[in-house]
């Protein structure tokens, strides 16, 4: 799942050598620009759009990567955008709907080219410098780490139920097993939340977060 | 339900981003405040859970599924201000990962989902509970109203900022509004459905773990000790559903209405001439050229319906579910469950 969600956040291109602040402003700017620009002004949405194709490029990520997270994304924000103009009859909303699809696209692949370029223990060490309370960031390192042990848990949860499955469930049978799933999974958690707190109190965790500096190349 | 960059106006997705950065401020004080050191690791599990729990899809259609929003869910297990925190920081990593919502509307998710997922979602279950007792019935009935009036009231709460993002000369709001309430009507008893059911499952299996704050009497399991008084007669739950529900439509017909008011108005000045240039086209439109009134209040009726219609449909199920599901027998936690 990691691989698929930054797979080029490591690489080696002009833009992941840039300090990790321009690249944090560049992409809200480029957002700022893609969700500001009026959609009637062709030429201004064309040139927000020619940017954010050459900071891509720039970044090195491949077009087919770019293609196939579009893909995924592109059916939920079209869902959201078509029930505009159905809820009008299909009379007016078109352009609302032409913006939210536009603005859509470029917002969310300004989105991934930060993500693509930034990792995340960096995007955390510049959200540290830029004054984020430290109880939030100690969570958020804590859950992005926990994240991944939990999708394999529930991987291996699925792959067990779908073991036990002999037949087709009924549409009931899929919810019911499926929300003892998300509860079997909260039990999980906390009991392994309960054991890293442990393993973190036998490591002299007193409930104040210390940081180690970040490394040389995240302060360039 | 997550929105995207360029749906609402920069303004409004301001303003909502300051109402959220407040809330979770207070939030995180308060988490600070009530510290143990076991709050941070809690915490961090408890939204990556939610991250996971959004991963299990509900099927509804063929193609079509749903899967867990979670803010009840997390309010329910950690409470309202950690909750809170760990919404935040699902839909955060949402953006930073997944592209998943958007920069500037980030605030305004956090609001729908976070703030009124965790805050508002503990407040309806803290006030249905009441009506309980301290009883493993009341928190489950509690926790499906909950879930149920937080994704309604997420609803409203969009409709509102859309309105106020768009001039009204491009797009009618009001068939807006009904549909997006009729749609998440439909959402929100799904959403219903799962945190009942988990939350009712993690009753049985592990009680101990439900946080129950606010409420002083610990021991709830089979004992029946319980320091509230348990006024668990047919009587008060109907009152406390028709308090829900006549909240709801409340909530909900003052929208309805005003969205309806205020536009027909507006669209009988400018929407007249844009109606003639395209001529007769069959379709709903044409009826409100001639008779804007019985549109109007159909309109009403089909929002009031889909909320008061919702929300007796939801009370059904929580009533069903507090009678039937903790009748199980406890099972052994461990071994049921791989």
């Amino acid at each position: 799942m990691s691989d698929f969600l930054d797979r080029f956040g490591r690489g080696q291109s002009m833009c992941h050598r840039w300090p990790p602040f321009v690249k944090l402003f560049a992409a809200v700017a480029m957002i700022l620009a893609a969700t500001c620009a009026p959609i009637t002004h062709g030429p201004l949405v064309g040139i927000v759009a020619c940017v954010i194709f050459f900071a891509h490029t720039l970044a090195r990520i491949p077009l087919r990567y770019v293609g196939r997270r579009l893909l995924f994304f592109w059916p939920t924000l079209f869902l959201m955008a078509i029930s505009l103009p159905l809820s009008q009859a299909g009379q007016k909303g078109w352009l609302l709907f032409v913006t939210i699809l536009v603005r859509g696209t470029l917002s969310f692949s300004t989105a991934l080219w930060l993500v693509n370029v930034m990792p995340f223990d960096q995007l955390l060490a510049t959200l540290r410098r830029l004054r984020v309370p430290d109880v939030l960031l100690a969570i958020l390192s804590l859950m992005y780490r926990f994240l991944f042990v939990l999708w394999d848990e529930l991987d291996r949860m699925r792959t067990a139920r779908s073991a036990r499955l002999f037949r087709k469930p009924s549409l009931w049978e899929t919810w019911r097993s499926a929300a003892h799933l998300v509860g079997r999974l909260l039990i999980r958690a906390l009991d392994r939340a309960d054991r890293i707190h442990g393993a973190m109190l036998a490591r002299s965790w007193n409930g104040r977060t210390r940081w180690i500096e970040p490394r040389r190349e995240d302060q360039r | 339900m997550h929105i995207q960059d360029g749906v609402l106006s920069p303004v409004v997705c301001a303003a909502t981003g300051a109402i959220s950065l407040g809330a979770v401020s207070y939030s995180v004080h308060r988490l600070q405040q009530s510290v143990g050191d076991r709050t941070i690791p809690l915490t961090g599990m408890m939204a990556a859970l939610v991250f996971a729990g959004q991963m299990v899809n509900f099927p509804i259609g063929a193609p079509v599924s749903g899967h867990l929003l979670g803010g009840v869910l997390a309010a329910t297990v950690v409470g309202p201000w950690a909750g809170c925190v760990a919404m935040t920081l699902v839909l955060f990593v949402q953006w930073a990962l997944f592209s998943d919502g958007g920069l500037f509307s980030l605030g305004t998710n956090v609001l729908h989902m976070a703030v009124i997922g965790a805050w508002g979602g503990h407040s309806v279950r803290m006030f249905v509970q009441r009506f309980f007792g301290d009883s493993r019935k009341g928190i489950v009935i509690g926790s499906v109203v909950a879930a149920w009036a937080t994704v309604m009231a997420a609803a409203a709460l969009f409709c509102l900022e859309f309105r106020l993002s768009w001039s009204p000369r491009e797009i009618d709001f009001s068939k807006v509004f009904t549909l997006m309430v009729s749609f998440h009507s439909l959402i929100g008893l799904g959403e219903a459905l799962i945190t009942g059911v988990a939350i009712s499952f993690v009753l049985n299996q592990r009680p101990e773990l439900i946080c129950r704050m606010g409420t002083p009497a610990r021991p709830i399991e089979g004992t029946g000790r319980s320091v509230h008084p348990t006024a668990t007669a047919i009587t008060r739950t109907l009152a406390a559903g028709f308090v829900i529900a006549l909240a709801i439509a409340a909530f909900l017909s003052p929208f309805a209405s005003s969205f309806d008011d205020g536009l027909e108005a507006v669209l009988g000045k400018l929407g007249i001439e844009n109606f003639n240039l395209t001529g007769n086209v069959p379709g709903l439109l044409e009826d409100y050229d001639k008779v804007p009134v019985p549109v109007a209040a159909w309109q009403s009726i089909a929002v009031s319906f889909a909320g008061i219609g919702g929300t007796l449909a939801v009370f059904a199920l929580a009533w069903l579910l507090g009678k039937v599901l903790p009748a199980a027998p406890p099972q052994l936690s461990e071994a049921a469950g791989e």
